[in-house]
């Protein structure tokens, strides 16, 4: 599904900062899998890389098969639109649009109609217990709701991978286990290949496979299948 | 499309006073465009409409004084038409010459028909021709004729303000026809009343010229030679001809052939194309100083668009998340700003359009005196459906160049960069 081979990036801000130093990565079909590490290790920078929303200096990066490369800001959006479903750790949901309204959002750059985009909206938000909630605004709404919407948009053009960049980051640990266990689900019953980033070892816990990603290498990454790998955090998030 | 406008409505609604503001400014533009050519044309439509009911291709020719010696006269000698001129003209230019008249004119007499009179009337003879060269209009009765020429008849042909005068204010010209008038020590039949341009001292009334001849004791002289001319259609063309005629005249009186001096020519139609000329210089000054005062509301929605883009830098980084093109961002840039300043340059049109009409009741009908003619000061100062189509051009135009800027702004910021930007 997504393979990475020897992905260098180094940013230009003053000092030269070589952030990712030839990084070798697979993420099959249907994994839910977390790439972990400390901030400054690198991990949103790979995020954002195979998010397409930043490119890489050298190396190779294929998505689905396809080499990501040099693409046009137009090429990238179709990309992103088509195949990629994003959720961050501040739910970026457009504030002034109702949750339908920012659930339709990728839609309607997708060029569907109106009718037909407000009944998915609805019916993703219906899945996600948010169907009484349609018409709120964000600021009407709690963190955990928040993300509940922002995952229906990201599922909404029934993405290949969703990418989840501390998901949990804004929530308290309630929520937080609410919110992996629904990611969690979706890759059980909807076999939805998920990566998350993260620096809690409670999070990365729900995952099936653990990515350690340390000075912009990757390093250790554990099969972690049983869910013990964090022995303070079984089944919760600590906070 | 209605996505659009929702988008649009939505991101305005967020900023009504500043929208307001904004296009209070654009508004303002369009409005002084509007008036400032309206009143440009009121200002023309004055002009020309003193020139109104004559001839536009017509000819003066008086005689002056020459400024070189010649043939042993010496110069600053007075030149006076004479009736062979005419004919000379006549016979010399017959392709660009076509109808040709002269008349003799005496101020200073008095005119009485019965009890009434009407002080310090000019005489002046002419000929058949002048009534086709000035577009004379009889209210009734007729003009000189061939025969009144021949016979030297003792006839006239009134103007409607004189003959009102002598009618005390009536209108019922017909019944002054045939009727006798003293007009100095002399007796003329009324054969005619005709339309005189109240405004231009236009005030002759018309005898045969052979009669004012006689009666101004004049052998063949006349005062002035006025034809009516076809094919001489560039300023050029009209230059070249009056000295052809400056130096054909010269023969007959010996003067040199390029005294440029010794006759003076007067033409109607070059003075019409300066005119014109003129009408278009004060419009375009008219229009760049009303674009000027556009561009300011122009820069504002700029301004604007740029403080939106800078404010939506983190909404549009979501966007770009999920899906939308630079030229998704683009649009929502110019069309909003399109919006704004068709909205409020419509509004502007509309009051300018207002003002128009207000400026048409009030300044419009106003007149002034002056050198004893009554002027209105704007006749008509309206614009026409063109500016309209112009100026709504003209604020399309301006709408999107005014967006383009931020517009590209928006939407070449990358994501990642947007997304972090609050």
């Amino acid at each position: 599904m997504i393979e990475l081979k020897d992905i260098n990036k180094t940013y230009y801000n003053g000092q030269p900062l070589h952030v990712l130093k030839g990084v070798n990565l697979e993420i099959e079909r249907g994994e839910f899998v977390s790439i972990m590490g400390k901030s400054g290790s690198g991990k949103s920078t790979l995020l954002n890389i195979v998010g397409i929303l930043d490119n890489y200096d050298t190396g190779e990066y294929y998505l689905d098969g396809k080499l990501i490369k040099d693409l046009t800001e137009r090429q990238a959006a179709q990309y992103r639109n088509r195949m990629i479903g994003f959720v961050f750790q501040s739910f970026n949901l457009i504030s002034f649009k109702t949750a339908v309204e920012n659930v339709e959002l990728p839609l309607f750059y997708q060029g569907i109609g109106r009718r037909q985009r407000h009944l998915m909206a609805m019916e993703y938000l219906e899945r996600l217990g948010l169907k009484e909630w349609a018409n709120h605004y964000p600021n009407a709404m709690s963190g955990g709701q928040k993300q509940r919407v922002a995952i229906a948009r990201a599922l909404i053009t029934r993405p290949q991978i969703i990418l989840a960049d501390e998901p949990t980051g804004a929530l308290d640990s309630k929520t937080s286990v609410e919110v992996m266990d629904l990611l969690a689900q979706l890759n059980r019953e909807e076999k939805m290949t998920i990566a998350v980033v993260t620096h809690e070892s409670g999070v990365a816990n729900y995952t099936n496979r653990i990515i350690h990603i340390e000075d912009g290498i990757i390093g250790k990454i554990e099969e972690n299948l049983q869910h013990n790998s964090s022995v303070f955090a079984t089944n919760t998030i600590i906070k | 499309m209605q996505d659009l406008f929702t988008e649009i409505w939505e991101s305005v609604r967020r900023n009504k006073l500043r929208t307001a503001l904004t296009g209070f400014s654009v508004a303002w533009g369009i409005f002084m465009i509007i008036v400032l050519l309206g009143a440009g044309n009121g200002l023309m439509n004055s002009f020309n409409q003193d020139s109104e009911g004559f001839a536009s291709n017509i000819m003066e020719v008086f005689g002056s004084q020459t400024t070189k010696p010649y043939a042993g006269f010496k110069e600053g000698r007075r030149i006076e038409l004479k009736k062979a001129d005419m004919e000379l003209i006549a016979k010399r230019f017959p392709d660009i010459v076509d109808q040709i008249s002269t008349s003799i004119s005496r101020s200073g007499f008095t005119m009485t028909y019965g009890k009434k009179y009407y002080n310090s009337v000019t005489l002046a003879g002419t000929f058949p021709g002048q009534a086709t060269m000035e577009r004379i209009r009889l209210y009734a009765g007729r003009f000189i004729n061939a025969n009144d020429i021949k016979e030297k008849r003792k006839v006239i042909v009134l103007t409607h303000l004189s003959a009102r005068n002598i009618l005390e204010g009536d209108t019922d010209y017909e019944s002054l026809i045939g009727k006798r008038v003293k007009v100095g020590n002399l007796s003329f039949k009324i054969i005619g009343v005709r339309h005189s341009h109240e405004n231009q001292n236009d005030r002759d009334l018309y005898i045969p010229f052979t009669t004012s001849q006689t009666i101004f004791g004049m052998d063949d002289s006349l005062d002035r030679i006025s034809f009516t001319f076809n094919g001489l259609d560039s300023e050029e063309a009209n230059e070249e001809f009056e000295k052809r005629l400056k130096s054909a005249l010269a023969g007959p009186h010996q003067v040199a052939p390029d005294d440029e001096g010794a006759f003076w020519i007067w033409n109607r139609f070059t003075q019409n194309l300066q005119m014109q000329k003129g009408s278009k210089a004060l419009q375009t000054g008219l229009w760049i100083v009303g674009i000027f005062t556009l561009l300011g509301g122009i820069v504002g929605v700029s301004n604007i668009m740029l403080i939106t883009v800078k404010e939506r830098t983190h909404e549009f980084g979501i966007r770009k998340v999920l899906g939308a093109k630079p030229w998704n961002i683009m649009l929502l840039i110019i069309a909003e700003s399109i919006v704004i300043t068709a909205f409020f340059g419509y509004i502007g049109m509309l009051l300018g359009l207002g003002a128009c009409e207000l400026m048409d009741n009030t300044l419009g009908q106003a007149t002034m005196d002056l050198m004893g003619q009554s002027i209105r000061l704007l006749v008509n100062p309206k614009v026409g459906i063109d500016v309209a189509v112009k100026a709504t051009v003209l604020l399309i135009v301006a709408g999107t160049l005014a967006g383009l800027m931020p517009a590209r702004r928006a939407a070449k910021v990358r994501p990642i960069e947007a997304l972090r930007a609050d």
